[in-house]
């Protein structure tokens, strides 16, 4: 008779031990359930030559994500997945397909390159998912009015507009020589550069352009030198390449770095970093950049200090759009988004959105219009850096 | 001197320059082809390492620059022989021709991923003490190290040649390319003359890396940036050929420069395929000879 009790006794706190059981992982399950979660698509090149893009991108993601996922947004918290588009346009699209197959985004952050951008966009509007740029200048991206892609920073007419301008009126350049790579965005800032530059009255000497696959400039140096004397070089490539042209122009006597007097120009494609690997051979460089770290916005400078707790480095300008995406999103979603639907009205309603990188306030074809994201910055003798006050 | 002749001068030191090195690369390439009868794919990836290996000795570990050119070579020289033991050898005792060619892909793309995983894809800024010191006579200049890399080359093409033409391992070498199985009988090691093919043309890979890291855009691709060119080289030259190995690659060089002097640079690609392209319709065998039995 014991023995019968003891083994009644013994199933029941079996079957009770399995009742606490399950109601915790009911419980488990319905919390998990309960949380919302917005899927952030990221597409950026992890490999190649515009590899550094994705990697300072992800950085400042990770970033952001952690900050905001401390406390949620609306109930949301912020999920991130990583392709590697390698900054061009047939893994870009593999990319982005796998993206919006497997992940099914509310909403997808990149590319950096035009030409990879380009590629993609049409696949973010067939599924009605937002695209939110940062990194391409391409005019293409905005200009025909794409429903489902945003850009952040300004576009190549933005900015071959004011170089020009600076170029002409501030360093009194009167003749220049274009260097670009062979791509939409290479191209297309040089096309910009000509225009405004000779509307203002200055002359065009040389126009060169390469591949991403040409390794050695002296050749294209040479032909610089004895084009005459060019008052500025704007130069349009990813840092590998702008690293060997620096290189290359200051070996040929050209650049302020190899005892000439033309000053080399550049946009945002250029890391902060760059003055340091280019050495000498950088000293006047004149280049835009996407964000000051030295502003005193306190936005700007929890940010610095966050990402320098965190990496233990100082933040680059691709490091800032990065952040500035998340941030923008987390926005959206603090003022209602959450689906791709809802995310892509509230984004192109975003008006004065203050990021780390200036504001952000699109127009009808969703390009931001506000220039207080360009920067100017000038390589110093000693591979520092200084922030230029020009407009 | 007139600016036209000033031009023809500094594009031709420019084009010898670039096809020095492309001669380097296309050297371990063409060698390894001449006595196994097979394409190394991972040679490029060979080329890599060699490139990090001198960063790394310069950079890191404040080893002067030619040091790290012996470094590289010596870094290069294991590789080569890690692969053969580890890959080849096994592969050949099977008798597959293709497994061993096939296999050069694998290590190509695993060389390629573990540098990636260890170099990162960032691009590093390999500054040679020489890159920033140039000498101008007028208009003309030159770097030291592109001097240093002229001089390298030259020195590399004739001890190779010596090697192979009056010593002992270089006969042995000749004869293992020309037929095996008689070599062996002839009481030569056809394996370990084998090895020492790959060994002396993976070191110069390596050291091609070395010369070329401060030349080119320093990241785990850099070798494979280069491969392509070499191969074209190697064909135009002649499969095996070290002779038209190193005209062809002085020629794509010289090519390079005047296409960006006369026309754009993004059209080299065009005129240096075109060039492969005819060599295959008229001169099959490559550009100095017919091919013979041994070409190395």
């Amino acid at each position: 008779m014991n023995s019968v009790l003891r083994r009644l006794a013994l199933v029941t706190l079996a079957c009770a031990g399995l009742l606490i059981v399950a109601h915790g992982v009911l419980v488990v399950a319905r919390s998990q359930a309960q949380e919302k979660v917005i899927k952030i698509g990221a597409l950026f090149a992890f490999t190649g030559p515009g590899s550094y893009f994705g990697v300072q991108d992800k950085q400042a993601i990770d970033l952001a994500v952690e900050q905001l996922n401390r406390t949620g947004v609306n109930g949301y918290k912020f999920q991130v997945s990583y392709e590697d588009s390698a900054c061009a346009p047939l893994p870009a699209t593999q990319a982005a397909k796998r993206l919006l197959e497997q992940v099914k985004p509310d909403i997808v952050l990149g590319e950096e390159c035009s030409d990879a951008t380009l590629a993609i966009m049409p696949l973010m509007a067939a599924a009605k998912v937002p695209l939110l740029n940062a990194g391409s200048s391409s005019i293409k991206i905005t200009e025909p009015g794409n429903p489902w892609t945003f850009r952040i920073m300004p576009n190549e007419v933005m900015q071959g507009e004011n170089i020009a301008k600076n170029a002409y009126e501030r360093l009194k350049a009167r003749t220049a020589v274009l260097l670009h790579e062979n791509t939409n965005a290479g191209i297309g800032n040089a096309d910009i550069f000509e225009r405004a530059f000779t509307k203002h009255g200055g002359k065009i000497l040389l126009r060169i352009g390469f591949g991403r696959d040409l390794n050695d400039f002296t050749a294209i140096a040479t032909r610089v030198a004895g084009a005459g004397h060019a008052d500025v070089i704007p130069t349009y490539t990813l840092e590998g390449q702008g690293l060997k042209i620096t290189q290359a122009l200051a070996q040929a006597g050209v650049t302020r770095g190899g005892g000439g007097k033309s000053i080399q120009l550049g946009t945002i494609w250029l890391p902060f970093g760059f003055d340091k690997k280019a050495g000498k051979a950088a000293d006047g460089y004149v280049r835009i950049v996407q964000f000051d770290p030295t502003e005193k916005r306190p936005i700007v400078q929890d940010f610095v200090k966050a990402f320098k707790a965190k990496y233990n480095e100082d933040p680059t300008h691709i490091n800032a759009h990065g952040y500035d995406q998340v941030l923008l999103v987390a926005d959206i979603v603090r003022r209602g988004g959450k689906d791709p639907q809802s995310i892509r009205d509230l984004l192109a309603d975003t008006r004065g959105f203050p990021g780390v990188t200036g504001t952000v306030q699109f127009d009808k074809t969703n390009q931001n219009v506000m220039t207080d994201t360009m920067h100017y910055v000038e390589t110093q003798a000693d591979s520092s850096w200084k922030v230029l006050d020009w407009q | 001197m007139p600016d036209a002749l000033t031009v023809v001068v500094q594009q031709t030191i420019n084009g010898v320059v670039l096809g020095s090195l492309y001669v380097l690369v296309a050297l371990g390439l063409t060698l390894i082809y001449g006595v196994l009868v097979q394409i190394n794919f991972a040679h490029a990836d060979i080329v890599t390492v060699g490139a990090f290996a001198a960063y790394f000795f310069t950079h890191r570990f404040g080893g002067h620059y030619v040091l790290s050119i012996g470094v590289a070579l010596a870094v290069g020289a294991v590789l080569g022989w890690l692969i053969n033991s580890l890959v080849f050898v096994p592969l050949r005792r099977r008798g597959s021709e293709l497994l061993p060619l096939i296999a050069t892909i694998g290590v190509s793309i695993l060389m390629e991923n573990a540098s990636l995983a260890a170099f990162g894809p960032i691009p590093y800024a390999f500054e040679s003490p020489y890159s920033g010191q140039v000498i101008r006579l007028g208009r003309i200049f030159i770097s030291l190290q592109h001097l240093l890399v002229i001089a390298v080359a030259g020195v590399t093409i004739g001890l190779l040649y010596a090697f192979i033409r009056y010593t002992v391992h270089g006969k042995a070498l000749r004869a293992v390319a020309q037929d095996v199985e008689t070599a062996g009988l002839m009481g030569i090691n056809p394996n370990r003359l084998i090895m020492l093919t790959f060994v002396i043309g993976s070191a110069l890979a390596g050291l091609s890396g070395a010369l070329l890291g401060p030349v080119l855009v320093l990241t785990p691709f850099a070798g494979a940036s280069v491969i392509v060119k070499a191969f074209a080289i190697v064909i135009i030259g002649g499969f095996g050929n070290m002779e038209g190995t190193i005209l062809a690659g002085l020629l794509v060089g010289l090519i390079e420069a005047f296409t960006t002097q006369l026309m754009n640079p993004g059209l080299i690609d065009i005129v240096v395929f075109a060039l492969l392209l005819a060599t295959l319709a008229l001169r099959p065998t490559g550009l100095i000879a017919e091919r013979r039995e041994e070409n190395v």
